[in-house]
């Protein structure tokens, strides 16, 4: 049994990780809890659920839709609502985004219904590997090798590109990157298309094997908090590795000390490492 | 001049007389409060019990004289002077706090004179204990926790069957299934979600346990799973390592249908499955699972295999399913007769003095042919000792009904097949 809770942590922690590494970009940079990050995720998924029913292009397929499509989510959302309140003080930006989540599951609701869709046949679909006593769902699988792609496709784009490395100097010192020449507003806006992007791509992945719904995202978004607080703020791979273990805490922890123990244990994880390290077992 | 002046008293009269006929046309209002979860993770199952409420308004308050159900063939209210029945909705969106804040608007701001709801025991609890401190009657349709009668409550009833009653119909149709199939069931299990009705169905298989032990049936395992859950992997696993024999499922509709998904990728194969009154029932689990949700079962108010049956559940049905676009399940049907019951009563009263209701409540017998038991009839605890309800087996993409034997539609199937021969 043991292998096979490893397994499950391990695939379902790389998920979880992706989309940290979207929420902590934005909070990292621009030091900016986007709330309503779970429901770009959502919309992502229904943006992936349409594409399927009415086009019938696979979700394996058509990601580069929903990653674009989310970028933009993201890149607008700056633009219209986060640039006016990034500078403010208190809790301006929190609370934007927090109406914005809202707004987009209220949204998701008026439009599509509350009812949860499952996309039936896709490539994936009921497809599993036995790698001796452990059994790995496909749809499962690929997502997690998607997810382990893009965070470092996401990695080597902070790390290597003009844009990446401006992302870095921004988050570091904004004033300092201003004198420069670094254009910071530029930045703030592409990063929160880049946080979008991660979701997007997550999205389109988990809707292979997730319920479709407007409370999707809602518990994404909440580990992604955990994970990213865990994994340091900013820190690519650090999400990837905080996800991983929030993965395996959930799988061993519910399995080997109640179900209705998991969550607690992944957030007592939290807690303890917060209380010694404050900015995050990868934190900076 | 004369002419415009003439033609100008007879503007002003006929205005005055459509005034004057509004006024005479225009009827009391009885306004009942209907809190459901609107919005939030059972907002899907929460929109449904809606439509029915506004299919039961439509009955009460227009002519349907071909619906042989009270209040159809009049309209409004008769015995109020033909008042309209108006149900005021609100959205609690699962949250027992904001349930207890709706009941009291409703009750003081909107003063409805009586209340319907909640679907979810744990919001039902808090917003029956709101109606019973004001003496405002509440009939819950489909909430099962089998405290929520327990509680001595005065003003408080409910239609379903709880969980109390549905356990021991889960074992006595397990015993049916080893007597009359040699099904060989012997470990049971039940999983459920840790909230109100979870717990209390939990907590009722711990009872009946001890009087089927002479059966040779055990309990093998109690599995609770957290309210959000984002994958149930882990619980998929616990249930494989316990190797049941039969699972009691006590999950709303997005828990259930991950349970299934799971328990086919990691090939989990007891005999049954038997699901309580909650997700199982919504149409939904057909359509999202396919040929997957196959021999899964559950006890239900109504089936869509038993409208051939039951005229007046097919016309219900028929106002029922333009709205909803799928057909109308147990818990629907049974909030639905929640809405109707509670006018009936008001209507019987011919008064909306909470004590009059009450009394008709208390003591008269609902005619209710949409039920397999045809009534409706409330005990001392409230409970409706009439709920008689169907075992019902997924076969072919329907919900066949499939026990007790004077009601089936087809036989049942006492064993789950592997998952990879079907």
């Amino acid at each position: 049994m043991l292998p096979q809770l490893l397994a499950s942590g391990v695939i379902m922690g790389t998920v979880y990780g992706l989309v940290a590494v979207g929420l902590g970009l934005i909070w990292g940079v621009m030091d900016v809890i986007n709330f309503a990050h779970g429901d770009f995720l959502m919309i992502s998924m229904y943006s992936s659920f349409w594409v399927y029913t009415l086009f019938r292009v696979d979700p394996i397929l058509s990601w580069p839709i929903e990653t674009a499509l989310i970028f933009a989510l993201g890149y607008l959302t700056y633009k219209v609502i986060i640039k006016r309140v990034v500078d403010a003080p208190g809790l301006s930006a929190l609370l934007a985004t927090f109406g914005l989540s809202l707004i987009l599951r209220n949204a998701a609701q008026f439009l599509w219904s509350a009812d949860y869709r499952y996309l039936p046949d896709t490539v994936v679909a009921d497809r599993r590997l036995l790698l001796g006593p452990v059994m790995i769902g496909l749809p499962q699988l690929v997502a997690a090798f998607g997810s382990i792609l893009m965070t470092f496709a996401v990695f080597y784009f902070v790390r290597r590109t003009r844009m990446g490395r401006a992302i870095q100097a921004t988050s570091m010192d904004k004033d300092a990157a201003r004198l420069m020449g670094v254009d910071t507003e530029r930045v703030y806006a592409f990063t929160f298309g880049l946080g979008g992007a991660c979701v997007g791509f997550a999205g389109a992945l988990l809707s292979t094997f997730f319920p479709v719904y407007p409370e999707s995202g809602a518990l994404y978004s909440t580990l992604a908090f955990v994970i990213v607080a865990l994994g340091g703020f900013g820190n690519v791979k650090g999400a990837l590795q905080a996800g991983i273990i929030i993965g395996l805490a959930e799988a061993l922890g519910g399995f080997y000390l109640g179900t209705q123990f998991k969550y607690t244990v992944v957030f007592l994880i939290y807690l303890l490492v917060m209380q010694v390290r404050p900015k995050g077992l990868f934190g900076w | 001049m004369r002419r415009s002046v003439l033609a100008l008293v007879v503007s002003f009269t006929l205005v005055g007389l459509m005034f004057i006929g509004n006024v005479a046309l225009a009827q009391p209002v009885v306004k009942i409060g209907a809190i459901f979860p609107l919005t939030g993770a059972s907002a899907a199952t929460g929109v449904k019990l809606k439509y029915a409420v506004e299919v039961a308004e439509e009955i009460i308050n227009g002519l349907h004289p071909d619906i042989d159900v009270p209040l159809a063939r009049t309209s409004g209210l008769p015995k109020l002077s033909g008042a309209r029945v108006q149900f005021v909705f609100a959205d609690h969106q699962g949250n027992p706090e904001i349930a207890k804040s709706e009941a009291e608007r409703l009750i003081q701001n909107e003063k409805v004179v009586a209340l319907i709801g909640c679907y979810q025991s744990s919001a039902t609890k808090p917003a029956s204990a709101v109606a019973e401190r004001y003496g405002v009657p509440f009939i819950a349709g489909s909430s099962s926790s089998a405290a929520l009668t327990e509680r001595g409550l005065k003003w408080f009833m409910r239609i379903a069957p709880n969980d109390d009653m549905e356990t021991k119909f889960f074992f006595d149709y397990l015993k049916f299934l080893n007597q009359n199939y040699n099904a060989g069931i012997k470990r049971v299990g039940v999983v459920f979600i840790d909230n109100e009705y979870g717990v209390h169905a939990a907590e009722m298989v711990d009872k009946w346990i001890e009087t089927y032990k002479k059966d040779g049936f055990e309990l093998a395992a109690r599995i609770k799973y957290p309210t959000t859950v984002s994958n149930v992997d882990t619980e998929v696993q616990r249930v494989k390592a316990a190797r049941l024999d039969a699972i009691f499922h006590a999950s709303y509709i997005a828990d259930i249908t991950q349970f299934v998904k799971g328990y086919r990728a990691y090939d989990v194969t007891p005999k049954a499955v038997l699901n309580y009154c909650g997700g199982f029932q919504d149409p939904k689990f057909l359509e999202n699972l396919g040929r997957d949700a196959n021999y899964f079962s559950g006890s239900n108010a109504i089936a869509s295999s038993l409208f051939a049956k039951m005229e007046v559940a097919k016309r219900i049905n028929d106002l029922y399913k333009p709205k909803a676009g799928v057909d109308i399940d147990g818990p629907t049907i049974e909030d639905f007769s929640s809405a109707l019951v509670m006018a009936d009563a008001i209507n019987e009263a011919g008064s909306t003095d909470p004590a009059r209701v009450l009394e008709v409540l208390k003591t008269k017998t609902f005619y209710a042919p949409y039920f397999v038991s045809g009534k409706v009839k409330f005990d001392d605890k409230g409970q409706n000792e009439y709920s008689a309800s169907v075992m019902v087996q997924v076969l072919n993409g329907v919900y066949e009904a499939v026990w007790p034997v004077e009601f089936k539609t087809a036989e049942p199937v006492p064993a789950f097949p592997p998952w990879r021969s079907r």
